[in-house]
């Protein structure tokens, strides 16, 4: 499935941006016009005057062993790039899910059980943040938290753990805030029903202590539909994570990745590509694994793989 | 010879998002703007070349370019990144300083006949790993440079070159096939860099990337390179040359890709010094207590490119129409606001590198390219080619080009021309300078352009010289033609630069190209941080040999 997922995913990009106006060599030498020698010499050392197939299986070849090529750009081997990248944005991704849970999931379930106050002041941020892209966010939140207040640097990645969390933070909020509305509300929505469910009102006739109804009757049958949409916009999150590390200065796959395209530097367009795709199958398929665990009645092996 | 030119896509495009909702601007007007536009008439008032010399140690700065840095190789390095790096670590073999004059670098230089040049090394000069330079690392190194087989951009600079030898145990002596005085400001630029050979045979061609680092003989050495925290380069305790002491202990070049990060980087000291060019919200640092912004002289042509062979545009009075008829202040203010200057010629005054007096009285009297409208109309109505069509590439994604074109168009339409916009996406717009294909039907481009070392020439060549590598319209004029080869034949620098005068009067008459506006050379330092060369020279040789804390 994953392997299948990628091989159509790596010929599909390469096809892209093989088509795609442009070449990496003028990308590379600025637009200069370079002496028509050293052009052939650089196009040979690519492969870039072989035929498309060519090229493709060229890669596909080499990728199966374990060499995803070199940058034209840097000069560097794909896999070093990914790598030195690769925490940024698993570490981005990773806190601004752990904020959309927590606070999402969190402000979801006190605007449901709490109406009044908590619920309208739930809606009416959830309702502005919403409708907050990231890179809106991003300037919102530099202005304010970096060059108003001065609480949170600008840019960069930090050095130190302590360091990364207080550069992340900012980043992280900015990717998160348009996705933990849209959790918070399905969370608000999905508890109040299942509340209103009548085992629920049996269970409250009957004196069950209100944190063990909480828990055992209304959240656990709610977790279904709240998995399945934070699965969605957390996997999402790996493709939106470009536009935040581009206004933070961070130095995040999905940065790259706009640069690399930009420069048609199709090894790494390739390398990263695969593996974010790899990313997303892999988020959705632990959501799987989670309705199993959620919901004895679904069962890993029933579904079609 | 050679030019580069900037299109930095992401930069622009974050800025105009910035500037529209108004967010990071603290509320002040635009004072280096439309306001102070009549002072910026005169080309030089008010440029620094050089910033005061730093006093005290610095730990460390981050240095900001406008993407990451892809190679530290000279024979890869065209932009700004690139050179910012190659040039904070490695030295050529002649030196430009902060004026543009060429001065010995590596070596001396002496032309004991037009067509020999001899470098004698000069005493002490050194790797950073201690071993002296010699002359077979300054024959490898340009070599490299000419050898097509290495793939280097630089390969035309050396058309004139016969041979590269070592003449001696410090002297090195280029024979040229003909007189060539451009060869010494190539030489004092990134084509001159010398690296050493032995470090460069063992590396191939890992050389001057992340694996393979890179091994010259500057105040700063290069210490690592990794992905995701930039180029770092560190004080060289042993530099060759006693008068320069490094100050900063480590300096980290960091790619900036978006204007919103680097001005919020700037602000909050994240950044603490830049050469980022371009930046269309300069007035926002103005009121900052924490940074400082400085103007030198530039090097860069902000231009029309004409590719037109056929249609309205090919005809010079047409040019000269759509010339007077260009609202250049309204580009200096709202694509600049405020670092450019109105043009006199298609040359930046700051490539004045060479004999300066000849050139500067010449510049002077030549008229400033002022707005005339009644003028233009009348040229257009004598070409008789009123309500005819220009076709402008572009690229709505790049706000700086999109705003010139609505310049262009502005002006055309106000001289009874149509205009025709044919947008790419920021990524294609490369294709215009590089793509007889993309070209086609398109009479115009806006580029910012400029040569490898301060002399006008060296950009004026590349499109007003038949066979030029930027003469995308087959310009071609005898007189001109004459003017440039004989100047670069010629060996007395004021002869030169009389003789380059002529051509750039002329070109300004001709326009193969129209100049928009001179940018001048923007430096950024946080407060505290001093000594950086202010002027365009920052991209070909050392920039930081002065820089450090003020007390």
């Amino acid at each position: 499935m994953l392997l299948a997922s990628l091989l159509v995913a790596s010929f599909v990009i390469f096809g892209a941006l093989y088509l795609a106006p442009g070449n990496p060599i003028s990308a590379l030498s600025g637009g200069r016009a370079l002496p028509p020698a050293s052009l052939r010499v650089l196009e040979q050392r690519y492969h870039l005057n072989q035929p498309f197939l060519a090229q493709y299986w060229y890669w596909l070849e080499n990728a199966l062993h374990g060499n995803f090529g070199v940058s034209i750009t840097l000069q560097e081997n794909v896999s070093s790039v990914i790598a030195a990248r690769m925490w940024t944005t698993g570490g981005l991704v990773l806190y601004a899910a752990l904020i959309i849970l927590v606070v999402g999931i969190g402000s979801g379930v006190l605007a449901a059980l709490r109406p009044g106050l908590a619920d309208t002041s739930v809606l009416v941020s959830t309702a502005i943040s919403a409708a907050l892209p990231s890179f809106v966010a991003a300037i919102l939140l530099i202005t304010l938290f970096s060059v108003k207040l001065g609480w949170f640097p600008a840019l960069g990645n930090g050095t130190s753990f302590a360091s990364n969390i207080r550069h992340f933070t900012l980043p992280a909020v900015a990717l998160a805030i348009s996705s933990l509305a849209i959790v918070a509300r399905v969370t608000r929505a999905a508890v109040r029903e299942e509340a209103d469910r009548e085992h629920v009102q049996t269970a409250v006739s009957r004196g069950i202590p209100a944190r063990q109804l909480i828990r055992r009757h209304i959240l656990r049958n709610a977790a279904i539909p709240i998995t399945t949409v934070s699965g969605i916009t957390i996997a999402s999150l790996i493709a939106v994570a470009a536009v935040v590390e581009t206004a933070f200065s961070l130095n995040g796959l999905g940065a790259y990745l706009v640069q690399a395209a930009e420069s048609k530097d199709l090894a790494v367009v390739q390398g990263i590509s695969l593996v974010l795709v790899t990313a997303f199958v892999l988020i959705n398929a632990l959501v799987d694994v989670l309705y199993a665990a959620l919901d004895p009645r679904v069962s890993l092996g029933s579904r079609a793989q | 010879m050679s030019p580069r030119r900037r299109i930095s896509a992401a930069a622009p495009l974050l800025a105009a998002v910035l500037a529209a909702t108004g967010l990071l601007t603290a509320a002040c007007g635009r004072s280096l703007g439309a306001g102070a536009s009549s002072q910026q008439v005169s080309p030089t008032k008010g440029l620094v070349t050089t910033t005061p010399a730093g006093t005290t140690p610095v730990a460390s700065v981050t240095w900001a370019v406008y993407r990451p840095v892809n190679s530290l190789d000279p024979i890869f390095a065209f932009d700004y990144p690139e050179n910012t790096a190659i040039s904070l670590m490695c030295e050529s073999l002649l030196h430009q300083a902060p004026d543009g004059s060429i001065q010995p670098g590596l070596a001396t230089v002496v032309t004991p006949s037009p067509t020999t040049m001899v470098f004698t090394l000069r005493p002490g000069v050194k790797f950073w790993d201690g071993n002296p330079v010699t002359p077979a690392d300054v024959v490898y190194s340009l070599d490299r440079q000419m050898e097509p087989s290495y793939g280097g951009f630089y390969g035309g600079v050396f058309s004139r070159v016969k041979s590269i030898a070592a003449t001696g145990a410090d002297q090195v002596t280029i024979t040229l096939n003909q007189p060539d005085y451009w060869l010494e400001g190539e030489l004092s630029s990134i084509p001159g860099v010398i690296i050493q050979k032995s470090y460069a045979v063992k590396e191939g061609t890992n050389y001057g990337t992340p694996a393979g680092g890179i091994m010259c003989t500057g105040p700063y050495e290069f210490k690592s390179w990794t992905a995701g925290a930039g180029v770092t380069a560190v004080a060289n305790p042993h530099y060759w040359n006693p008068a320069v002491k490094p100050l900063v202990r480590q300096i980290i070049i960091k790619g900036v890709s978006s204007a919103a990060s680097f001005t919020s980087g700037m602000l909050t000291g994240a950044i603490q010094g830049s050469y980022y060019s371009g930046l269309s919200n300069l007035s926002e640092f103005e009121h900052s207590s924490t940074v400082r912004v400085y103007q030198g002289p530039g090097e860069e042509t902000d231009a029309l490119v004409v590719s037109a062979t056929t249609g309205p545009l090919a005809s010079v009075k047409v040019r000269q129409a759509l010339s007077l008829a260009l609202d250049r202040q309204a580009i200096i203010s709202q694509v600049y606001d405020g670092a450019a200057v109105m043009p006199r010629w298609l040359a930046n005054p700051g490539t004045f590198g060479y004999g300066q007096s000849v050139f500067t009285k010449a510049y002077d009297s030549s008229p400033v390219l002022i707005q005339n409208l009644a003028q233009a109309r009348k040229l257009v109505r004598e070409a008789g080619v009123t309500g005819q069509t220009i076709t402008i590439g572009t690229s709505s994604e790049i706000a700086s080009i999109a705003a010139e074109t609505g310049a262009y168009q502005q002006a055309a339409e106000a001289i009874g021309l149509k205009v025709v916009l044919k947008s790419v996406s920021a990524a294609d717009y490369i294709n215009f300078f590089t793509s007889a294909q993309a070209r086609a039907g398109i009479d115009g481009f806006i580029t910012v352009n400029y040569g490898d070392y301060a002399d006008p020439a060296a950009l004026l060549a590349t499109f007003a010289l038949p066979g030029g590598d930027q003469n995308y319209d087959n310009f071609s004029n005898p007189q001109m033609t004459a003017l440039l080869n004989q100047a670069e034949g010629t060996a007395n620098p004021d002869a030169r630069a009389a003789l380059v005068a002529k051509a750039e009067e002329l070109a300004t008459k001709l326009l193969p190209w129209i100049p928009d506006v001179q940018p001048t050379s923007v430096l950024f330092l946080s407060k505290g941080l001093t000594g950086a060369v202010a002027s365009f020279s920052y991209m070909f040789a050392p920039w930081a040999d002065n820089l450090g804390g003020t007390r």
